[in-house]
């Protein structure tokens, strides 16, 4: 029995070549790992002991932090889930406007949060409001994507039976689409939700406030000690935000 | 009360129609058993009778008036007086039996109205005496994903009632049920229709139920009327022209 069809070695040659070029391209050395155990000593002396004493500083960071990225995607949310119903087949109110969208929201999914950052924090000022702003525009794109393939995805049953007892078309859909997706709707949000806490850190690094701004500044005066204290903070507010997203996701289900 | 009149439907890229010439007039009280083997056209003669389905040639008319001359509106208003069961259902998943009953309104009231969930103690009322009639009243909070097949057809009848309808259309309404339970939807089904004076056009696989409910069996062939009469009349080579040799098998 031959599991793999003979066309599998041309892809496997490929991918071998393809690895081989990209380590080329980015200088990957096999023999820089002997490095890796200096970073393990610049860690265990300048990382710890971790500054504790900083905490109390940190929790208006923190919650700044948390508030960018729910902002940021919860609004994203709000404005994505029209869209989405635009640019899906199924509910397209017609072809053009189907288009129109689709191209819009992959413009906004295309251009990266830190490209508005450094828009809005030149045009808007320093602070969290353009971090909002940049995670806000990217998500619309990325939210509306995803929901809008799962509305083509649903289950057309339902749909046709709102069409048969005379609903209108966007309550019909409104109510034979939504209850279908809304537990993917909740996954995806919170997904986006996490990635947004990530991605508000690096905002932070160019003047958008919150933790990641504080990382940033201890880490260029060489204050390791507290990054430490920061980087944890960072990863209980990302375990939390999950935690909090598999409850909801199991009520919702 | 229906009228088809050369109704021929081609779907897009088809090279034959899927119905073809269909001449059909159908009046309240008539219970109409559709037979036909798979791919014969009963769904698609069903679904232009509610403008679900438009038609290619030929004209649908309701009351004297074609379906495709009237406005969207019209056609909406249309659909929502006709209540049609599906072989799959087509409930509203994560709703109760109750909310998915209440949405058989929905083509008699504004939006708003629909979306805010604001129903007036009328609709309530008619809500629970079409879940006593279809006997859920002791389910009207569950939500339908958990109901049995035989149940969740019930909450399909029931939505169609609630719309208080003219006529029952009845694509397959029995075909995912057991043989126990689909005499049981179809006893149900027949009830309601002499209650309601309704006109009720069901597609069926089962001859045997469709002799037994019918008033008047229209047998399809390849999208072609072959048979039309009561079902008394309805014999072995009836039969055997609408489903070819095979019956016998
Ligand atoms: N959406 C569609 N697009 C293209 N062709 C279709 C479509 N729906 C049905 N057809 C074709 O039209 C013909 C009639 O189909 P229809 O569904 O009306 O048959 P049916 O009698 O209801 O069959 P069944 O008993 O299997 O439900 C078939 O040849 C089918 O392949
Ligand atoms: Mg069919």
């Amino acid at each position: 029995m031959n599991w793999f069809k003979k066309r599998a070695w041309i892809y496997v040659l490929l991918l071998v070549f393809f690895s081989w070029w990209s380590m080329g391209k980015t200088e990957f050395e096999w023999s820089n790992f002997k490095e890796f155990s200096n970073a393990v000593t610049f860690i265990r002396e300048q990382f710890f002991p971790a500054s504790w004493e900083v905490i109390p500083a940190l929790i208006d960071p923190v919650l700044v932090t948390l508030a960018i990225a729910f902002l940021g995607t919860f609004f994203a949310l709000l404005i994505a889930l029209p869209f989405s119903f635009a640019a899906a087949k199924n509910t397209a109110a017609n072809p053009l406007l189907y288009y129109v969208v689709r191209f819009f929201l992959s413009i906004l999914r295309s251009i990266p949060e830190i490209v508005f950052g450094l828009i809005f924090v030149v045009v808007l000022g320093l602070g969290p409001f353009p971090a909002v702003f940049a995670i806000l525009l990217h998500n619309i794109g990325v939210l509306g994507k995803l929901i809008s393939e799962l509305v083509e995805a649903a289950d057309p049953g339902p749909q046709e039976a709102m069409k048969s007892v005379g609903a209108g078309r966007r309550l019909g859909n409104l109510f034979s689409i939504v209850p279908q997706i809304w537990p993917n709707v909740l996954s995806h949000y919170f997904y986006r939700f996490e990635v947004a806490i990530r991605t508000s850190l690096i905002l932070g690094f160019i003047g958008g406030g919150g933790i990641g701004q504080k990382l940033i500044n201890d880490f260029n005066s060489f204050n390791y000690a507290a990054v430490t204290v920061e980087v944890m903070l960072i990863m209980l507010l990302v375990i939390i935000v999950d935690l909090f997203g598999a409850f909801v996701r199991k009520r919702v289900i | 009360m229906i009228e088809l009149e050369n109704v021929t439907v081609y779907y897009p890229k088809a090279a034959e129609p899927a119905v073809k010439n269909i001449n059909l007039s159908l009046e309240a009280g008539e219970f109409v058993c559709v037979l036909g083997p798979s791919g014969a056209g009963k769904s698609t003669m069903i679904r232009t009778i509610n403008a679900l389905q438009p038609v290619s040639e030929g004209t649908v008319r309701v009351q004297g008036e074609s379906l495709a001359s009237m406005s969207e509106a019209q056609r909406r208003s249309w659909r929502s007086r006709t209540g049609m069961i599906f072989q799959h259902f087509h409930l509203i998943p994560r709703l109760t039996v109750q909310q998915n009953i209440l949405t058989g309104l929905f083509g008699k009231r504004s939006s708003f109205v629909n979306f805010a969930g604001i129903f007036t103690h009328a609709e309530k009322k008619k809500a629970r005496e079409v879940m006593a009639e279809v006997g859920l009243s002791q389910m009207a909070d569950r939500r339908v994903e958990s109901l049995s097949g035989g149940q969740k057809q019930r909450v399909g009848v029931a939505r169609a009632l609630m719309q208080e309808p003219d006529v029952f259309l009845g694509d397959e309404p029995v075909a995912s049920l057991d043989p126990g339970t689909a005499r049981a939807v179809f006893h149900l089904l027949k009830e309601v229709h002499h209650k309601q004076h309704l006109l009720s056009l069901v597609n069926v696989h089962d001859v045997t139920l469709a002799k037994t409910f019918a008033t008047r069996v229209v047998g399809l062939s390849n999208g072609e009327i072959i048979y039309d009469g009561p079902p008394a009349e309805l014999g072995e080579e009836n039969l055997e022209t609408i489903y070819g040799k095979a019956i016998h098998a």
